[in-house]
């Protein structure tokens, strides 16, 4: 092994920690408080951000139009900064302080600079969501130049964006500073290889996130005269399609989270997986192309091989962690005695919240994964591009993968952390599969619409009574999916609640974290 | 769960080095395949098939572009307010906050090339009447070209499905197609 500098004990700074009586991992007081504050900032922007969403579906039934066009694109644009980014992006940073850290029996790199990036993320958040809810920033989390919000917005993109940054940077260094005082020996344990992938393409997307927005901010204050829409969509694109692939590595981690905790199993061969993880990091960024499928200006050449073929290629690495995560339940099941083709699914206990995420996730994903392929066709791009169809592929995959897989693991997670029993493991495991049933009821309904040619992002759809017949049945039935979705989202924030405040003290494994299997 | 654990009981090469198992490494190859065999389709359709996504686009500007527009529409305008496009012409749609103009009057069986522009925002040229699904990115400072050839006489109605302000759920065009 290459030389590595070691740390003397007495060189480190005094932090009391304890052992995790479920994992035996060392917990150290910094790490846990550090991790267990972005969770609960994650999950104050899925409430805030789930409601809009909750506002915007009963909006978009044509039978209920609840709210006014101008309240609707306020809601429009709070919930995508709160559910697209803001929700995603804290818990990303709790699995990064959580991967560096207790995964490997260490420290905090830096609780300065820890802290110091959760309140600039907090800052951020908090003054996004008061210049949209002012009604000043009425321009949906893409902010397309000529379109133009209250400076405010962009400098709380900006101001959030830095504090990710120095998240990220915090949780190199973390790695480095346990690797250095030998808190850990040889590979990366497949969890913290998985959220360093995610944090490498995080950095990219911030990058480029940086390039579309302070221009766009600039431009806000007056201090540039114009942006080109198709170039800014390029930076913007650059950060936004990688930051949802920062997601789907994130979901994949929590995949294989809630399958060890849950299910004690593990993927099906560890350096499958770990290729798997790496094709993520060599394939994303050229696919940002598929956002300019139907745009002006740019060759078929570009789109044909950054929208299309990569498009198909990015597809490899999550057909490859689908098998994994499934081949290890299925393996680890047959270990312990379970027989016949589908005998391993009838050791799964299905009422388990973590079985039920984690099954609700996959399923879920795959949909949103064909329905993406699907539409990073050239001709299906045509028929499809802004239409329903394309929000019913994002909430397939974002909703359905990485939100409900983001739950599963919380649910696990948090009791660990803060060594209190769920709130109530059998409502955990309802507010899965009811999560699940409304996601799915919805997506299929959006995708209906799509097909009608409804388009998103818009207020109503009656067009004077011109629009064609037939647009108002699949938009209602997505209202009633997304009403059930949305109140299964808001028991997932109640049961989070009432765990950190009046969940049972134990240190009992079973409690903490009880089995998935019969 | 397994490979790992074993290196303890005895020397293993370290995990790179090891072959992935047979049936992952089947798995792989039916995925390769499948990518391949969808790249290979969608080359073909773009060599070979119909309705493929419009290539054709010039630079302009707001100014010149709505210059362009006004031109056409006041040479073709008909009596009835519409603009009647001859077989053989171009014909030209400005997207503005918030309308699509002008109301063009299209001959069925005949190859018509449209261009369209933004004179503000972006905005999204979707024709969605009649079971059509046509989307199109229309962007100011380059006008876009779609080449089309209307069958069946009726009017369609266009849509702009890129949110462009407070007034985009208004935003509606009209295509009509006549014998």
């Amino acid at each position: 092994m290459a030389y590595v500098e070691r740390i003397p004990a007495a060189a480190l700074r005094e932090e009391p920690s304890r052992s995790c009586s479920v994992t035996g991992l060392r917990v150290y007081s910094g790490a846990q408080a550090l991790t267990l504050a972005n969770a609960v900032a994650a999950v104050l922007a899925l409430a805030a951000g789930g409601l809009y969403g909750g506002l915007i579906s009963l909006t978009r039934a044509p039978s209920l139009e609840l709210l006014s066009p101008d309240w609707f694109y306020i809601s429009l644009t709070g919930h995508g900064v709160g559910a697209l980014i803001l929700w995603p992006v804290f818990f990303e940073v709790a699995a990064m302080v959580f991967a560096s850290t207790v995964l490997l029996n260490a420290r905090v790199w830096s609780m300065t600079l820890g802290w110091t990036a959760f309140a600039l993320m907090v800052t951020g958040a908090v003054m996004l969501n008061a210049v949209i809810l002012s009604g000043h920033a009425s321009v949906t989390f893409t902010a397309y130049p000529p379109l133009v919000a209250n400076q405010a917005f962009y400098l709380g993109y900006l101001i959030f964006a830095v504090g990710t940054l120095l998240a990220i940077v915090n949780f190199a260094f973390s790695i480095a500073a346990a690797r250095a005082e030998g808190a850990f020996e040889g590979s990366l344990p497949l969890l913290t290889y998985g959220v360093a992938c995610a944090a490498i393409l995080a950095l990219l997307s911030l990058a480029s996130g940086l390039i579309a927005l302070i221009p766009a901010w600039f431009y806000s204050l007056g201090w540039i005269g114009f942006i080109e829409p198709i170039v800014y969509r390029g930076w913007f694109w650059g950060l936004g399609h990688t930051l949802q692939y920062v997601n789907v590595v994130a979901m994949v981690v929590a995949w294989y989270g809630i399958a060890a905790l849950t299910l004690r199993s593990g993927p099906v061969n560890q350096k499958f997986t770990r290729i798997a993880f790496i094709l993520y990091l060599l394939l994303t960024v050229p696919v940002l192309g598929h956002h300019f499928l139907v745009d002006p200006a740019l060759g078929t050449e570009v789109k044909l091989v950054g929208g299309t073929l990569m498009g198909f290629a990015l597809g490899v690495p999550s057909l490859m962690h689908g098998l994994a995560v499934m081949g290890g339940v299925e393996s680890e099941m047959r270990k312990r005695g379970a027989t016949g083709l589908f005998g391993w699914l009838k050791k799964l206990k299905w009422g388990h919240a973590g079985v039920a995420s984690l099954a609700g996730s996959l399923l879920l994903f795959a949909i949103g994964g064909w329905s993406g392929t699907a539409e990073t066709t050239l001709p299906l791009n045509m028929v499809s591009h802004n239409t329903m169809w394309v929000p019913a592929h994002i909430h397939a995959v974002v909703v359905g993968g990485t939100t409900l897989a983001f739950m599963g693991f919380a649910y696990l997670l948090v009791p660990l952390l803060v060594r209190r029993e769920l709130w109530s493991q059998k409502w955990a495991g309802i507010q899965a599969w009811t999560y699940f049933g409304g996601l799915l009821l919805m997506v299929l309904a959006q995708s209906w619409a799509g097909t009608l040619g409804v388009p998103r992002r818009t207020a109503r759809i009656d067009y004077a009574g011109e629009a064609p017949g037939g647009w108002d049945l699949p938009m209602n039935i997505a209202g009633v999916g997304a009403t059930i979705a949305g109140l299964a989202g808001g028991l997932f924030v109640v049961i989070m609640v009432m765990t950190l405040l009046a969940g049972k003290k134990t240190d009992v494994a079973h409690e903490l974290v009880p089995s998935g299997t019969r | 769960m397994t490979s790992l654990q074993e290196s303890s009981v005895s020397p293993q090469p370290p995990g790179w080095a090891r072959r992935i198992p047979r049936d992952e490494r089947l798995f792989m190859w039916i995925v390769i395949a499948s990518v391949a065999a969808m790249s290979a389709f969608v080359i073909g359709w773009l060599a070979w098939g119909n309705q493929n996504v419009p290539t054709a686009s010039y630079a302009t500007s707001p100014d010149e572009f709505s210059a362009q527009v006004a031109a056409f529409a006041e040479k073709y305008t008909g009596e009835d307010g519409l603009v009647h496009v001859p077989p053989g012409q171009d014909a030209y749609v400005l997207a503005a906050r918030y309308t699509f103009f002008p109301e063009l009057v299209l001959k069925a069986n005949v190859k018509y090339r449209i261009w369209i522009s933004s004179a503000d925002t972006l905005h999204g040229f979707s024709i969605v009447g009649g079971n059509q699904n046509i989307n199109l990115e229309i962007a100011p400072n380059h006008a876009y070209g779609v080449t089309l050839t209307p069958e069946k006489p009726g009017t369609y109605l266009v849509v702009c499905n890129e949110y462009c302000g407070l007034g985009h759920h208004a935003m509606r065009g009209r295509i009509t197609v006549e014998r």
